[in-house]
């Protein structure tokens, strides 16, 4: 891999990015709203059922699921992007290598997160007095580890957009929303009935969640739902990078001009 | 002199409940500063040979060699040496020119200050120099043509693949970019294979050209040649006397001919116009104008486009 041009790839969608609001409005309007529209609910909920911890169970599982989110999301627009601009046959028909043009996309992707992160997590403590970090070091690999998976789902929808294109686009924000019900993000993983409960203990995400309303509730770290997240998480991740490399190769021999 | 770009029996398929052949066992090389024209009529695998030489369409069978190496195995750092411009593609609107150059040059390794140094002189040369900070939504078609050629040209490339990079020019702008390659060409030494519809500038700029039709190759010649290989040269006389005579002495050669009002259009060899004129001054046919047309390429092109 050639580092010089994963900055090429990193440039490319970070010049996109600075270009103004409607660019911006996914790292801080989105969760802006979303951190209004839950904490206000959470905050009324809890006047009414007592429940002291309620607002910052809820809370960090938004943040937290904002992680997976935007992981996937950048992966996929990322892709999007090139479709939308006519661009897909310049971008690689250069030296530039599938796995570069991941490794820039990824690059950019912990950058906004970082960003999105930070000012959630920020509004969250201005506006209802909660710190998301109460969770202490848990945090960062909880982070890294919902973080992957993201980019998983990422690459999951981005195999399908790359050989279906323009046709299944909106598969780039269904996809996070078809994992989160069974990811147990706001609600324990007991609740759901028993067939989802099997989908659900498939998931690393469902680790992640469960464990961090074990160190709310407990403050102790569960380090063995955290090992078999990352290594649902490591197992995902590689058969996802291997079908969008699958699928990319599938959509080349029908030709990448036909996406544009 | 090795080529620099070697294809051999190369053949795409496209897949499917009916399998479509959309080019069959094409062999060409590309020689140091050649400039090949690719040409035929629309769905003749101009554009399908020209996405798999830039790997961005697999082939089903035979091979691409560029610099001696195998295309697919060496495919990044084949494509460090090979350039692309076409009309048909388009660049992120919402980045200016310099951001998208920036990106570009970054693909080819190289630095910012390389990128600036070597895209003045052609953003100038292409008089787009001042709308370096302008978003690509903010260009003409022109300028945006023109900048895929600054694109295709600052990497410093040996071998430039163009597919119709004058179509949405104006003519004296297309002239000068014909002009463009053909210095480059004598300064640089670079290769270029180039598909067009303008035959005139085929003519003008091309080497050598490659005639496909159905995904074949049907010639493989100068354009000079290629031209006079199909098309006789084209008598057009507009006749003040003796109409009937002309077309009288016309069939009586076996040449063929059109009137128009009173004008008469015949074609035939180059050598046969001097005792046709002759023959017309002995029947007491007078004329008040004369024009002589060459065969040109855009003859061979409607010749072969016409058979079926």
């Amino acid at each position: 891999m050639n580092f010089r041009r994963i900055k090429g790839v990193f440039f490319r969608y970070y010049f996109v990015l600075k270009k103004g609001p409607q660019q911006l409005s996914d790292l801080f309007y989105w969760p802006l709203i979303d951190i209004l529209l839950w904490g206000l609910t959470s905050v009324w909920i809890q006047t009414q059922s007592n429940a002291s911890n309620f607002p910052l169970l809820l809370m960090t599982g938004l943040i937290f699921w904002q992680i997976t989110w935007r992981g996937s999301v950048d992966v996929s627009i990322s892709l999007l992007n090139e479709f939308w601009h006519r661009n897909l046959l310049n971008l690689f028909s250069t030296p530039l290598k599938l796995s570069e043009w991941a490794a820039g996309v990824i690059l950019l992707c912990l950058c906004k997160l970082v960003i999105t992160v930070l000012f959630g997590t920020l509004a969250v403590y201005i506006l209802y007095s909660l710190n998301i970090f109460q969770i202490g070091w848990a945090f960062l690999p909880f982070a890294a580890s919902l973080l992957i998976f993201g980019w998983t789902l990422g690459f999951l929808s981005s195999s399908a957009i790359i050989y279906w294109g323009h046709q299944i686009e909106a598969l780039a924000w269904m996809i996070g929303f078809l994992f989160a019900p069974f990811s147990a993000v706001f609600y324990p993983v007991s609740i759901l009935p028993a067939w989802a409960q099997a989908i659900a203990w498939c998931l690393p995400t469902t680790y992640i969640f469960e464990g961090m309303r074990h160190i709310l509730s407990n403050g102790t770290f569960p380090m063995q739902d955290f090992l078999i997240s990352i290594a649902l998480n490591i197992l995902y991740l590689f058969l996802s990078i291997a079908l969008f490399r699958t699928m990319f190769e599938k959509s080349r021999s029908k030709g990448l001009a036909r996406l544009e | 002199m090795s080529p620099v770009l070697s294809v051999r029996n190369l053949s795409k398929v496209y897949g499917g409940k009916k399998p479509f052949l959309a080019v069959g066992g094409i062999s060409f090389d590309l020689k140091p500063g050649e400039i090949l024209g690719l040409l035929g009529p629309n769905g003749s695998g101009k554009t399908t040979t020209i996405q798999m030489l830039l790997g961005t369409l697999s082939y089903t069978s035979g091979s691409i060699h560029y610099f001696g190496k195998e295309f697919p195995l060496h495919r990044s750092e084949i494509l460090q040496s090979v350039s692309f411009a076409s009309t048909y593609t388009s660049l992120p609107y919402i980045l200016t020119i310099e951001e998208n150059l920036e990106v570009f040059g970054r693909f080819y390794s190289m630095t910012k200050e390389e990128i600036q140094y070597k895209t003045n002189p052609l953003l100038e040369r292409f008089c787009i120099q001042d709308k370096k900070k302008e978003r690509i939504s903010a260009l003409s078609a022109g300028q945006v043509t023109r900048l895929m050629l600054v694109k295709a040209f600052f990497t410093d490339p040996k071998v430039v693949l163009l597919d119709e990079p004058t179509a949405s020019l104006d003519p004296d702008i297309a002239m000068d970019v014909c002009r463009f390659l053909l210095e480059q060409r004598d300064r640089t030494g670079l290769s270029i294979l180039f598909t067009s519809h303008k035959m005139e500038e085929v003519m003008e700029l091309c080497d050598r050209t490659i005639f496909l039709k159905r995904g074949k190759i049907i010639a493989d010649d100068v354009p000079e040649k290629l031209a006079r290989s199909v098309s006789t040269f084209r008598l057009r006389l507009n006749i003040a006397d003796g109409l009937k005579r002309t077309t009288i002495i016309a069939e009586q050669r076996g040449l063929a001919f059109q009137i128009e009002h009173r004008s008469i259009q015949l074609s035939l060899d180059e050598s046969e116009i001097p005792s046709f004129l002759n023959a017309l001054m002995q029947a007491g046919v007078t004329y008040t104008s004369i024009q002589i047309k060459e065969p040109s390429l855009e003859d061979y092109f409607l010749k072969i486009a016409e058979r079926s």
